[in-house]
């Protein structure tokens, strides 16, 4: 039997592997474990202290939403990665003693990214909150909290309003700047979106600078190079948080594109090189999640089963 | 609907009742004992009642689960020992009583993740902003690896200096209470 010393050693090699979301070695780790009681008794006593230490980390707050740092304007400049880490820290330090030093300075870059399925809302600190759909990443700045750059995906944008320091989101090679908002941004392969719900958007202020008031709806369609301006019914932005979808007159790229994000589910669009669809319908996204095949009844398509996922088709 | 999709709870369903005599001999590893049948419901309720996207193993998805239903167990029975205690504590008069009023129960959080900080900060910039990608924001070890541009062995290093801090912390934090 090892020493007590040698199975604590042993056990944080376990945890720190069996940590990550890519271990595969379980069978390895029930081998280990069932060689000696005490293996599992060690891996529980470093697992429970690693969870409790990562929850009040949690608990006092997550350092993406808040950016001060304890360095001083004046101090000579570090490299951006010493930076990066100085923030992460000081950021938490900050928040646990409630001390907070703005610093208006260089970009200092990190990125939040779902996977297909989850929703996450993020809470900045001046009372912004951005929900993220699933298979989303967006961009923020620890230096500048009223900057964010979808990358892609959709996110829904509830923005405190500040008119010095207007809310700036950068959607592909597009500009957004709000004047006090709640507005949905998309980006995927079929194109840029931008819904308005409540206050206003300023869209490219720099090239086309058109005022996307609520109700409305720009879009830019990747296939076409088009820009346009449609009606969207105030209730139906940024509806997926609440578990619904609508389309309308959406092609099958765009209801494939959307219910994989949300559902987590790969859904495609079938059979390319058919007559383009045109969809229309609102849809629950939980009954698909059980049963991908329920979305043919409510939408009128074919639903095939392929290798990676579920094909759409028109009936 | 096929039984084989492994991105549904009825894929991950099949595999339950694929790998079930597998994922009783891990609980029963992890010390699960007679409970191993209930803890493998628990497993099965907790991902039914999740939000779950397209899991790539299921197998290791099951494991995953399971074992973090271990550590919750193991983690909650340690907190009745620790309420127990209290309660005894009270009652020969030697201490404190258990049931705080929120605000200093909030205030006591505050301060132990402050110790918890200055703990993780002491060990270098490095460590706890690894520590913190992968435990608290949730990255893949890989993930924080590809951010920080280092290794993977430098990310898992890390976090076993990490670790082994946050192990000393909690079994000096309990040794005070005694």
């Amino acid at each position: 039997m090892a020493s007590s010393e040698a199975i604590h050693e042993q056990a944080l090699d376990w945890a720190v592997r069996t940590g990550d979301p890519a271990f595969t070695d379980w069978a390895g780790f029930t081998a280990w474990l069932e060689a000696d009681p005490a293996h599992a008794q060690a891996y529980d006593a470093i697992s429970a202290s690693v969870a409790e230490g990562a929850e009040l980390l949690r608990v006092a707050g997550p350092a993406n939403d808040i950016s001060a740092s304890h360095e001083p304007v004046s101090q000579a400049p570090v490299s951006s990665r010493r930076r990066w880490l100085g923030g992460v820290l000081a950021a938490s330090v900050a928040l646990v003693v409630g001390v907070g030093l703005w610093q208006r300075e260089r970009a200092d870059l990190y990125e939040i990214a779902t996977a297909p399925g989850e929703i996450r809302t993020l809470t900045m600190r001046d009372g912004t909150s951005i929900a993220l759909s699933g298979q989303t990443t967006i961009e923020l700045d620890h230096n500048d909290p009223r900057r964010a750059r979808l990358k892609h995906g959709e996110a829904l944008f509830t923005v405190r309003y500040d008119a010095d320091a207007p809310f700036r989101v950068a959607v592909g090679e597009d500009r957004l700047v709000d004047i006090g908002t709640v507005f949905d941004v998309r980006l995927d392969r079929q194109g840029m979106s931008v819904a308005v719900s409540e206050g206003a958007v300023q869209f490219n202020p720099d090239a086309q600078n058109v005022r996307i008031d609520p109700g409305q709806r720009l879009s830019h369609d990747i296939a076409t190079d088009r820009y346009v301006l449609s009606a969207v019914a105030v209730g139906q932005v940024g509806e997926w948080r609440q578990g619904r979808l609508t389309f309308e007159q959406a092609s099958l790229e765009r209801v494939a594109s959307d219910l994989t994000r949300v559902t987590g589910i790969p859904f495609s669009a079938g059979a390319p090189g058919g007559k383009p669809a045109s969809i229309s319908g609102s849809v629950l996204i939980a009954p698909i999640r059980k049963d991908p095949q329920a979305i043919g009844d409510l939408l009128g398509l074919e639903v095939i089963r392929t290798a990676d996922g579920w094909s759409l088709a028109p009936l | 609907m096929s039984v084989t999709d492994p991105s549904s709870s009825s894929g991950l369903e099949s595999a339950l009742l694929t790998y079930r005599e597998q994922l009783l001999r891990f609980l029963r590893a992890r010390g699960a004992g007679d409970a191993a049948e209930d803890i493998l419901q628990e497993v099965w309720i907790r991902i039914t009642t999740s939000n779950l996207g397209p899991v790539a193993s299921p197998l290791a998805y099951l494991h995953t689960v399971a074992n973090a239903v271990m550590v919750d167990r193991y983690r909650s029975v340690r907190q009745a020992e620790k309420r127990e205690r209290d309660w005894a504590d009270v009652h020969t008069g030697e201490g404190e009583v258990s049931s705080e009023p929120s605000a200093e129960r909030q205030l006591t959080a505050t301060q132990e993740a402050a110790k918890v900080l200055a703990m993780l900060d002491s060990l270098g910039p490095r460590v706890a902003a690894i520590f913190r990608r992968h435990r608290v924001d949730g990255l893949p070890q890989k993930a924080v690896a590809a951010e920080l541009g280092v290794s993977l062995s430098t990310v898992e290093g890390d976090l076993r200096t990490a670790y082994r801090a946050l192990a000393e912390w909690k079994a000096r934090a309990d040794g005070e209470e005694r």
